[in-house]
């Protein structure tokens, strides 16, 4: 008997956003990248488009980071050059897109000024030609004033400029708008809040396709399954024609994993558990692929061979599956 | 150890206690009902006074503000008496005459009995008898000879009387030539003969009733002529338990943890109706011995209080009230101040969140005789709803918390003079106007002062959807202070106590926590009969808001469902309404003991339902805009 499908319909699709801006369209990159567009849940081809394949993006920062030292011999020779760290990740790494992340405007770090933040990012911007994506500090008083002038000094560049809170999403969201940049709206694994601050920006009219959402993520073994569900949510929601929840996911995943304690123990004090060098790079990858399952559009990695690893896993996640023959 | 002496000021009241005794204790005692929001905890700040003369031992000052302590003030409830002191009341800290909804024009003269469908058959009548004389051959005894006569009248085969009429009896027969004026009371499937006259004097007779409605803050009673059923008086006056609390957890924990809380609790409501009765008697010159029938509708926590039943479980999961409906019990049990033997009768309650006062609502309003669906909304602390027709009947309550009555509002007040109920705000220069109740000067914002302020300050832009003060705009009435963030509604120079009048961002989340458990209530009983807002063909708004609310703002800050206006009504204080309607009728009285037991009670702490709803709710005027599509495009 031939084999039939249930397959679901759905009404909507997710937003697409497209980052970076070739010198035609008013920027310096290469190529742009365009995310989401998926009108089914993740990778399920046969019943919805799945148009733009999920892209991974590496970690550079603008201080030295203290970093593991397992990463050291991936980095460690370019971690005083944020320019030389991300022509590194884009050319030996084979990063679709770079990620800085402005730390050293952090007031306990180096306090760098909004200037000397603006800076390194066209320094970054004239290394590469890949879109990209700024990251402030964290500090969110702080954040508002760096972002802005890193927004103004790049105008036109379509960057992906996060993150944007309910406490400081009005200036960063104001700059995107004046200087054509796309925004990440960051919301605490709350499908509300996550809606509400995109309600919130829209309503300053910076368009639905110029957002991203980050909802939030943890490592593995540390909650992941609350950010997965929230995400869950909010692609079941953009399906069914939430427009206000459909805009493409971005997860923090470096970031994450790299502050467990499975990544980053000793082989030494904990000889059960394996290699730490191969613990950590599969720890960030399983992390990863878990949310890529859950709807994630962009994937910020750290290590380089974690990254490799997604990568595999979205080029055979993006062959179609049809049931139609 | 010898008592002291407090004198209260400007009342020059002055009164002996034991030392030790708290200054609210010690105003409680002199007659002086203070504002205590938090029932003596120290948590309100509300309770204040100023030590004019001697010294208090200080607890606890709370969240008191520096300058507030440099003037003088202390928490009375934290301040304890240890030697003779003379203490100021700043009219702020006084509950003062309560403007209580009574519905002068809504409840007065509405033909009620007939609107509704219910016969006019008071629960307490006069009957005129004349009854066979006995003889040799027909020698049945005097009272079976009364009962005989009597059922051809009333409806009722279980006839009893009390010891002191029946031994007056015999004589009153013969007075008259067996022609006898008895009072009957009648409910359910009992009738009692409470007193007899001598011939046929129905016309000089009097009988009177009492409808009363135990709200959480107030009580508001009628005063109802039995023998046509038309209204003679109303009075009403905030809940004396105030004085231990807000809202009914409050009253609760007081009741139970506090020894001795529930006889004062049961006092305190007790005496609030003694006192308004007092009054009612007096003004329209009536014996309180004519009074012989009370109707209470009252939440179930209102309801246990009044009747002395312990309402500790009520509070604890898995909250279960003491008794859903209670005996008729006689005034001189509960020391009511009326006829002793008149019986006082309570409505039933649903659940321990759905009490009395709305089995009265929906008796009222006939909710249960509709072909339409209709939603009832009691707005209170406890947002009680109803939702059916009259094939179903669904409640629900939800925790709305007393911020719509004023409480846990920096300046929120009761709907009393002084209370701002209406802001208008210049959106270029951001200048408030106000309009207070009783056009005085402002003291504070009552509720639908709260709720036309969250959808004013949304519309001129001083507050963005999440109810975050945008403190990015240039006016100095945008500032920090001591509790974050803050708006001034009113400066010091034109308000009642010279103080700055503020809504805070905390008031703000307040209030928005409020209003989405109330949006949320209704949703998750929609969700569970599976209908859409729009199916609702009427919804009938009862309680404390009475007519000040604004619909529309209501509808913008998202309290509301966004229906068309022409489906709201306003229904007042339908509590009472019914109340008044079961004590003149036996069918109604029949039809609401019905009610009780046919409303299916939606337990929202169960589930998850409520809560994600509730989340969804916090914002302005919801997550999901398209829900509010009139409010959405006014943008």
């Amino acid at each position: 008997m031939a084999f039939s499908a249930m397959k679901e319909k759905y009404s909507s699709q997710v937003h697409t956003v497209v980052l970076g801006a070739t010198k035609e369209e008013g920027g310096t990159r290469d190529y742009t990248i365009t995310v989401g567009g998926e009108g089914a849940l993740p990778f399920l081809h046969f019943e919805g488009e799945v148009p733009h394949r999920p892209v991974v993006a590496l970690e550079v920062w603008d201080v030295v980071p203290e970093w593991h030292e397992s990463l050291a011999p991936y980095f460690g020779d370019v971690y005083n050059d944020p320019a030389a760290w991300a022509k590194k990740c884009v050319m030996e790494y084979n990063a679709d897109l770079v990620v800085l992340r402005l730390k050293g405007a952090d007031p306990d770090v180096a306090d760098a000024s909004p200037e000397d933040c603006a800076k390194v990012v066209k320094d970054v911007l004239a290394a590469v030609g890949c879109p990209l994506i700024v990251l402030g500090c964290g500090n969110p008083e702080k954040d508002s004033k760096v972002l802005p002038a890193v927004a103004e000094a790049t105008s036109g560049e379509k960057l992906l400029i996060g993150v944007a809170d309910q406490e400081n999403y009005k200036s960063i969201t104001a700059a995107c708008i004046v200087h054509n940049h796309n925004i990440i709206a960051g919301s605490p694994i709350d499908i509300n809040i996550c809606k509400q601050l995109n309600i919130l920006i829209t309503e300053m009219n910076l368009p639905a396709d110029r957002i991203v959402i980050d909802p939030t993520t943890a490592a593995l073994g540390y909650g992941l399954e609350y950010g997965y569900s929230i995400m869950e949510r909010a692609r079941i929601g953009a399906l069914q024609g939430d427009k206000m929840l459909a805009m493409p996911i971005i997860c923090n995943v470096g970031h994450e994993v790299w502050r467990s304690k499975e990544a980053n123990a000793s082989s030494e004090d904990y000889p059960a558990w394996g290699d730490q060098a191969n613990r950590s790079i599969l720890w960030e990858a399983t992390t990863a692929a878990a949310l890529l399952q859950a709807g994630a559009n962009i994937l910020i990695m750290r290590h380089p061979k974690a990254l490799a690893l997604v990568k595999q896993n979205i080029e055979e996640l993006m062959v179609p599956t049809s049931f139609d023959d | 150890m010898d008592k002291v002496t407090v004198l209260f000021t400007p009342d020059n009241v002055a009164v002996q206690v034991e030392p030790g005794t708290s200054l609210l204790q010690a105003a409680g005692l002199a007659g002086i009902s203070l504002v205590s929001s938090c029932g003596g905890d120290g948590t309100c700040g509300r309770c204040l006074v100023k030590v004019e003369d001697g010294h208090v031992r200080v607890a606890e000052t709370g969240n008191l503000s520096k300058k507030a302590k440099q003037s003088g003030l202390v928490l009375a409830c934290q301040s304890f008496v240890e030697s003779n002191v003379v203490i100021g009341i700043p009219s702020m800290s006084r509950l003062t005459e309560h403007q209580v909804l009574l519905d002068e024009n809504q409840l007065m003269e509405e033909d009620i009995g007939t609107d509704e469908g219910f016969f006019f058959r008071p629960l307490c009548r006069v009957v005129e008898l004349t009854l066979s004389p006995p003889t040799l051959a027909e020698n049945v005894a005097d009272w079976e000879r009364l009962q005989t006569a009597l059922r051809n009248v009333i409806d009722c085969s279980d006839i009893r009387i009390s010891l002191p009429v029946l031994r007056r009896l015999p004589e009153l027969l013969r007075t008259d030539d067996w022609r006898v004026t008895v009072i009957v009371a009648q409910m359910n499937d009992c009738a009692e003969v409470v007193d007899i006259a001598a011939g046929h004097v129905q016309k000089e007779l009097n009988l009177y009733g009492l409808a009363i409605d135990i709200g959480t803050t107030t009580v508001a009673i009628n005063l109802i002529d039995l023998k046509s059923g038309l209204p003679v008086g109303q009075k009403g006056s905030y809940n004396r338990q105030a004085s231990f609390g807000d809202d009914v957890i409050s009253r609760i924990i007081h009741a139970s943890e506090a020894s001795g809380g529930l006889p004062e609790l049961q006092s305190a409501v007790i005496s609030t109706i003694n006192d308004l009765v007092a009054e009612l008697l007096q003004l329209s010159n009536i014996d309180a011995h004519d009074v012989r029938m009370v109707t209470v509708a009252g939440n179930t926590t209102m309801t246990h209080l009044f009747l002395g039943l312990s309402p500790k479980y009520i509070r604890l999961e898995p909250y279960i009230p003491l008794a859903a409906s209670t005996p008729a019990v006689r005034a001189s049990e509960l020391g009511l101040n009326i006829n002793p033997a008149a019986y006082v009768v309570c409505f039933p309650s649903v659940a321990s969140y759905v009490g009395g006062d709305i089995v009265a609502g929906t008796l009222v309003t006939n909710l249960a005789q509709e072909e339409r669906i209709i939603l009832l909304i009691d707005i209170g602390t406890n947002g009680e709803m109803v939702l059916g027709n009259k094939d179903w009947l669904v409640t629900a309550a939800c925790s709305a918390g007393p911020a719509f009555e004023g409480g846990g509002i920096t300046f929120g007040m009761r709907a009393m003079k002084g209370a701002i109920d209406k802001i208008k705000v210049d959106p270029a220069t951001f200048d408030v106007q106000v309009s207070t109740v009783g056009r005085c000067k402002a003291q504070g914002i009552c509720g639908s002062g709260l709720i036309n302020c969250l959808a004013t300050l949304r519309a001129v832009g001083i507050i963005d959807r999440t109810g975050k003060l945008q403190t990015d705009l240039s006016t100095p009435r945008l500032r920090q202070g001591d509790d974050g963030w803050e708006f001034v509604l009113v400066y010091g120079n034109d308000t009642a106590h010279g103080r700055d009048i503020v809504i805070t961002e905390h008031d703000i989340k307040n209030l928005m926590r409020a209003k989405a458990a109330v949006y949320a209530g209704i949703r998750s009983m929609l969700q569970a009969v599976q209908l859409t807002e729009d199916m609702i063909d009427c919804v009938l708004i009862a309680g404390g808001f009475g007519n000040c609310l604004n619909i529309r703002d209501a509808i913008t800050i998202g309290l509301l469902p966004d229906l068309p206006t022409e489906k709201y009504r306003f229904i007042g204080n339908s509590s009472l309404k019914g109340a008044r309607l079961a004590l003149i009728s036996q069918q109604a009285w029949q039809e609401a003991q019905l009610l009780g037991s046919k409303m299916t009670y939606l337990e929202l702490s169960a589930g998850n339902e409520f809560m994600d709803e509730f989340m969804s709710a916090l914002f302005l005027p919801h997550t999901d805009m398209t829900r509010f599509p009139s409010v959405t495009n006014l943008k």
